[in-house]
């Protein structure tokens, strides 16, 4: 319960962390609301299994963090260099997406239309690793706890008090007739890579600097 | 339906007579001094002599329009002063106030650092969450403060709508002045899909701003930061931001603009420009193409600078939401096709009139907006040929 009111507490600022990467995704993909809730799952399946890998390591090390700054700009920078290689990846070498006309079809199809991504459970992977605030968070809380089942599920019910927030998200599917939008999200997509590249890049550049 | 290009036509004349210029222009004479003077003429000499060179300057602009019924040229000969007079303007104050263009992080953490509607797409979802405006400026009170700001340009929003960038911004001109140097263009294919960029940075530059809550256009991508302040560089980080934003400058603002001869930054990099096209829809006035008398001559299309007039924009009778309100292509229609219209009111007919009340309200805009800088970056010069120093 903890968790979950911690992750309901926090979640606007976890959505505000993972929405650079979430929406460039779903607008350049022009699907329908829909098909957007199914990618937003497959998003955090990824977030999930991210949170849930540092449960165990938060258990594991009976620590809030990395003490020293080094390591933290280290891991910090690398999962923004991780996610601006899938942003890039995404915005400028991805192409080519199902049939316009497979809206017309059943939800089977869109759905089948919508098959697990490796790139979207990547990017939500990313961002599961990512330090943003919540985060950081919950990692101190979690990190007092004395079980490894006790730490799964203070990260499982923070998650899911924070993902309460996405569910607006999927809705941007209902602007998808605005056809230019898939190019404005591509593009978007591939501007917010390029600025988590730098910071990256200048976070590892620093912490191995030291 | 459109009719056939006509290839012997020309610009049709739409000029006025002397005496009736200045009749159209003496409402503008009094706005101007009434606005321009604050109500008060200075006592200081070399004051009163920017007061009436400014002033005169302006009217005369103003005259200029009303007498050869040509927009464009005047816009920008104003424009472009008021972007190079803002600079230097500018430039002087930073001198002034801190010793240098550089901007510390003692400025930054007591928020003193002036504010520029270019941020303003960045602060609307953090204020309305977090009801804190992410930037290091004075809400009220001090050089350019944030609450001015906003002000300035609701009200300009209301009455122009993007009209702001060719009107209004005090850094539009710069691009717009390169735009003009070459006769032709040396680079003339756009690929009309980049005219989408300034969305992709506005998405962008919004959902970064909310996440990191920083102002990450400014910190990152602002070309214009090249010619007004700038972080000292301190860092690695603060290096390449730099680095970044002078390469901006002198890609969008300089090199694309001149090849082009179109406003590259304006038109294809800008996000707040992208934003203010959506008040294009909540404003009085806009740009009509009848499609009863267009030639389809397309000469709007090759001159629009902005890339706001297409052949698709020409069959729907209006520019793309992104039109500026420059006039160019009113300017160039040769069958008085392109016209400023106010909106609710029929297209046909009443052409002059039309435009006369836009003129009146975005020059009066520019005029009183501009007057002050103008006159301020004027007196720099007076000040540096002189004393041999602008401060």
């Amino acid at each position: 319960m903890r968790g979950f009111l911690l992750g309901l507490s926090s979640g606007a600022v976890c959505a505000a962390y993972c929405t650079p990467v979430l929406v460039p995704y779903l607008l350049g993909e022009g699907r329908d609301v829909l098909q957007n809730f199914s990618a937003l799952m497959q998003f955090l399946l990824g977030r999930l299994m991210g949170y849930l890998s540092f449960a165990v390591f938060a258990w594991g090390i009976h620590t809030s963090l990395p003490q020293d700054i080094t390591q933290r700009n280290l891991i910090i920078g690398s999962t923004y260099l991780i996610l601006s290689g899938l942003l890039i990846f995404y915005s400028f070498f991805k192409t080519g997406r199902a049939c316009p006309s497979a809206g017309g079809h059943g939800i089977d199809h869109r759905l089948h239309d919508s098959r697990p991504s490796l790139l979207l459970l990547a990017m939500g992977l990313a961002t599961g690793l990512n330090f943003c605030p919540p985060f950081l968070l919950a990692v101190a809380t979690a990190a007092e706890q004395t079980s490894l089942l006790q730490s799964l599920l203070f990260f499982l019910t923070f998650f899911l008090g924070t993902s309460v927030f996405l569910i607006p998200v999927p809705f941007l599917g209902l602007l998808r007739g605005f056809s230019p939008l898939h190019l404005i999200g591509k593009m978007a997509a591939g501007l917010i890579g390029a600025y988590y590249l730098f910071i990256g890049a200048t976070m590892l550049s620093g912490g191995l600097y030291r | 339906m459109i009719k056939e290009h006509h290839p012997h036509a020309k610009t049709i004349e739409v000029r006025q007579s002397p005496g009736k210029s200045f009749l159209y222009a003496l409402p503008m004479m009094l706005l101007t001094l009434v606005m321009m003077s604050g109500g008060k003429i200075p006592a200081d000499p070399q004051r009163i002599f920017v007061f009436a060179v400014t002033y005169l300057f302006f009217n005369l602009l103003f005259f200029l329009m009303i007498h050869t019924g040509k927009t464009d040229r005047y816009r920008a000969t104003a424009f472009i002063t008021y972007a190079i007079l803002f600079i230097i303007s500018f430039i002087s104050h930073m001198f002034e106030a801190r010793g240098s263009m550089s901007l510390s992080q003692e400025k930054i953490i007591l928020c003193e650092v002036p504010f520029c509607h270019l941020v303003i797409p960045m602060t609307l979802i953090p204020a309305a969450f977090t009801k804190t405006i992410i930037f290091p400026g004075s809400i009220t009170g001090g050089f350019a403060s944030i609450a001015s700001m906003f002000t300035i340009w609701i009200g300009a929003s209301l009455s122009m709508g993007r009209g702001w960038c060719s009107w209004g911004c005090f850094f539009g001109g710069l691009d717009d002045a390169f735009s003009r140097i070459l006769k032709r263009p040396l680079l003339r294919k756009i690929d009309p899909r980049w005219t989408y960029l300034p969305w992709a940075v506005l998405l962008s530059v919004i959902l970064s701003a909310a996440a990191f809550l920083s102002p990450t256009y400014c910190t990152w991508l602002c070309p214009f930061k090249t010619v007004t302040e700038f972080e000292a560089v301190t860092s690695f980080k603060i290096l390449v931001q730099t680095i970044i934003f002078v390469s901006l400058f002198i890609a969008l603002v300089i090199v694309l603009p001149l090849l082009t001869k179109r406003r590259i930054q304006c038109s294809l990099f800008c996000p707040f420009g992208a934003m203010q096209g959506l008040t294009n829809r909540i404003n009085a006035f806009d740009v009509r193409i009848d499609p009863d008398i267009c030639i389809n001559c397309k000469r709007c299309v090759a001159a629009c600078p902005t890339l706001s007039a297409t052949e698709e924009s020409i069959r729907a009778g209006r520019p793309l939401m992104s039109c500026m309100k420059c006039g160019t292509c009113v300017d160039v229609c040769p069958n008085g096709a392109a016209s400023f219209h106010v909106r609710g009111t029929p297209v046909a007919g009443n052409r002059n009139i039309k435009r006369l009340l836009f003129l009146y309200t975005a020059f009066l805009f520019l005029a009183t907006f501009s007057g002050g800088t103008i006159q301020d970056g004027l007196l720099r010069i007076i000040r540096l040929i002189t004393t041999g120093s602008m401060i």
